[in-house]
């Protein structure tokens, strides 16, 4: 049944998945049929997408299906051979400089000028932006917590710290679109989590319109709203975090699996899909599973464990991108 | 535009390949100076030995031992046309300053600087322009901060003039220190400024004999000025053709392997074959222009000043368009 829905899920075009309660928002983020074709070979095939003010938006995809390419494209790094692309309403072919006024970014690694110190880095950057006042650096500066070591050349720091200084340099212009390309690379586990808040928050509070992307399944599934699966040059699937959740189901393992399923088909209206003889799978709520023990208990089904199903999101990205080579 | 020029002065600065030039520049004008004085002191106790005198005070003496030196010399029949007319602009110059009274054999600080840049505006220069020239782009390819750069809200060929631009503050820069540490230098060991001078300039070499039509005098000063500014026309050309390098390949080795090969298998060429009238268009063989005003021989036949700047003006504006042009529509991959 689970599978079965995913194939379905896979057969289904990606204008149908635009998300529906996204209210009266505006995209700070829009591509529109984008394509690359670099000598003759098509890299990326058509892409559309686009990015709401205050969502974080993921974008996963295997090595190689075509991500940090699209990255560049928006950021004009890498011209795109057909299509429209544009940040905040203007477009990054036409109008550059506008569109690059919204946009802060990392892509890839955050490289810094190694022999210039991190405040040096920050003020020659913010010198080819404008408005952006010292006390607006500064502010940037401990936001990222990197007061101390600010002044020490950026040779001197550690990947964690340049990437810190890397969000410092992507914020501090007041961008309504974020664009972060493996962004917790060489953050430790304290930092990924902190970060993960940061950038929750800022899309929250400033209505800040995020595109991350990332190979870490776990991470983009407690990090984004929405998440996009690239493969191969095109996008095979967008889907909101909340229905991944839903997905995720409920493991019973237990005796007599069909008495169980007809109980809580009938009395707490989630779907069922029995495993095994010993196991079952139930889509339902959270608030609902103490009930549901109770009920089996008292129907006399022996309940062995019941655990919450962790791996839909990897599931799904490993089925959609399966089999698949680096181009 | 300001701000950012600043920013790549800044970067040039902070990256202290600009002392690594400074540092070669004092080391390299140090053993210059203290040769050339050594080659002086040799000089003049050869022509006291010849003479058969202790000491010599009159400089009159010696011009004319180097006169009749260089006379000896052109009395032999198997000297080459070319290698004929190179002496004889020595000897008529010996001749004009015996003439008009004055010393040459006199060293000073002045005329050392002229030296120095005349030995060097065909390789050394271009070697340190492309030292700080090669990586100004290719370096910033290789660490990947070139996407820092060319995420802000900045067009792309602004960018590049800004680089452009910090480039020739940078060639002045390098132009002006030449000049200042080899005065200083050479202050201190030859003891006397020497610009007020008079320098005899003006000499050209047509069709193998001596044109002595244009000679005029000028200070030492003066001359110094003119050499200096035909070192910033070498420093600004092959300034722009390293920057182009810089743009085309993406690693900083390869800009600088590139630039020098192409500089010193242009020589040999033009070396090898001369007589081809293609090669005069290369870079390499207008790179000389202080020949003009020395009166030295040229390697390539029929060329002027004139004509050699031309040519340095076309590479450095052909350098440009291409960069300029590859630089706007280049995809920043990796």
């Amino acid at each position: 049944m689970n599978d079965q829905k995913i194939n379905e899920c896979k057969n289904q075009e990606s204008e149908t998945l635009e998300i529906k309660d996204r209210g009266n928002k505006d995209p700070v983020l829009e591509l529109k049929n984008v394509k690359k074709t670099i000598r003759k070979k098509d890299i990326i095939k058509g892409i559309d997408l686009s990015v709401y003010e205050g969502e974080v938006f993921g974008f996963l995809g295997p090595n190689g299906a075509g991500k940090t390419t699209t990255l560049r494209m928006i950021v004009g790094l890498i011209r795109m051979t057909e299509g429209e692309i544009t940040i905040g309403g203007y477009s990054v072919k036409k109008d550059f400089v506008k569109a690059m006024e919204n946009v802060g970014c990392i892509i890839e690694n955050p490289e810094m000028y190694d022999y210039l110190s991190g405040w040096e880095n920050l003020k020659v950057l913010a010198s080819m932006e404008t408005g952006i006042t010292k006390e607006r650096i500064k502010d940037m500066v401990s936001l990222v917590g990197l007061e101390k070591r600010i002044d020490d050349k950026v040779y001197t720091y550690s990947l964690g710290m340049k990437q810190r200084l890397g969000i410092a340099q992507a914020l501090m212009k007041r961008p309504k679109l974020l664009i972060l390309d493996e962004p917790t690379n060489g953050l430790d586990p304290a930092g990924i989590s902190e970060f993960r808040r940061l950038i929750r928050s800022l899309a929250e509070k400033e209505n800040l319109g995020v595109l991350v992307s990332s190979h870490i399944l776990a991470e983009m599934e407690m990090m984004t709203d929405r998440v996009a699966i690239i493969r191969q040059g095109s996008i095979v699937k967008v889907i909101s975090v909340d229905e991944i959740i839903k997905e995720k189901g409920i493991t019973y393992r237990l005796q007599s699996p069909e008495k169980a399923k007809i109980l809580i088909e009938q009395e707490f209206h989630g779907e069922v899909q029995i495993k095994n003889n010993m196991e079952l799978v139930a889509f339902v709520n959270e608030e609902d599973v103490p009930t549901i023990n109770q009920r089996l208990f008292s129907e006399g089904i022996a309940l062995y464990y019941v655990s919450k199903n962790q791996k839909s999101l990897e599931d799904l990205f490993l089925q959609l991108t399966a089999g698949d080579e680096i181009v | 535009m300001y701000n950012l020029v600043g920013n790549e002065i800044l970067k040039l600065l902070m990256k202290k390949r600009l002392f690594v030039v400074f540092g070669i520049l004092l080391i390299l004008i140090g053993l210059f100076a203290y040769g050339e004085q050594y080659t002086r002191d040799r000089t003049e106790a050869r022509v006291a030995e010849q003479l058969g005198i202790d000491d010599i005070d009159d400089w009159r003496e010696i011009t004319n031992q180097q006169l009749r030196d260089l006379e000896r010399r052109l009395e032999n029949p198997f000297i080459p046309d070319e290698g004929r007319a190179s002496l004889e602009v020595r000897a008529e110059q010996l001749r004009y300053y015996l003439e008009k009274d004055i010393n040459p054999t006199t060293f000073s600080a002045g005329q050392f600087m002229s030296n120095f840049m005349e030995q060097s505006i065909f390789l050394f220069l271009p070697l340190l322009i492309i030292l700080l020239g090669a990586d100004i782009v290719s370096k910033e390819s290789t660490t990947g901060t070139i996407k820092l750069l060319m995420t802000r809200p900045v067009p792309r060929w602004k960018i590049l003039t800004s680089k452009v631009l910090a480039l020739m503050v940078l060639e002045m820069l390098v132009i002006f220190s030449m000049a200042g540490i080899s005065l200083i230098i050479a202050y201190f060991t030859f003891g006397s400024l020497g610009f007020g001078e008079p320098v005899i300039t003006g000499f050209r070499i047509v069709d193998g004999s001596l044109d002595t039509s244009n000679i005029r005098t000028v200070s030492l000063g003066v001359y110094n000025i003119m050499v200096y500014s035909m070192g910033y026309i070498v420093a600004f050309t092959i300034g722009k053709m390293a920057l182009m390098v810089s743009v085309l390949v993406k690693s900083t080795a390869a800009a600088i392997g590139i630039m020098m090969s192409s500089l010193i298998g242009g020589t040999f060429l033009s070396f090898f074959i001369g007589d081809w009238e293609l090669t005069r268009y290369l870079f390499n063989v207008n790179l000389q222009l202080t020949d003009f005003l020395s009166g030295s021989l040229q390697q390539v036949e029929g060329l002027s000043l004139g004509f050699s700047v031309a040519v340095l003006m076309a590479w450095a504006f052909g350098s440009m368009i291409i960069a300029y042009s590859v630089f706007q529509y280049k995809d920043f991959m990796d």
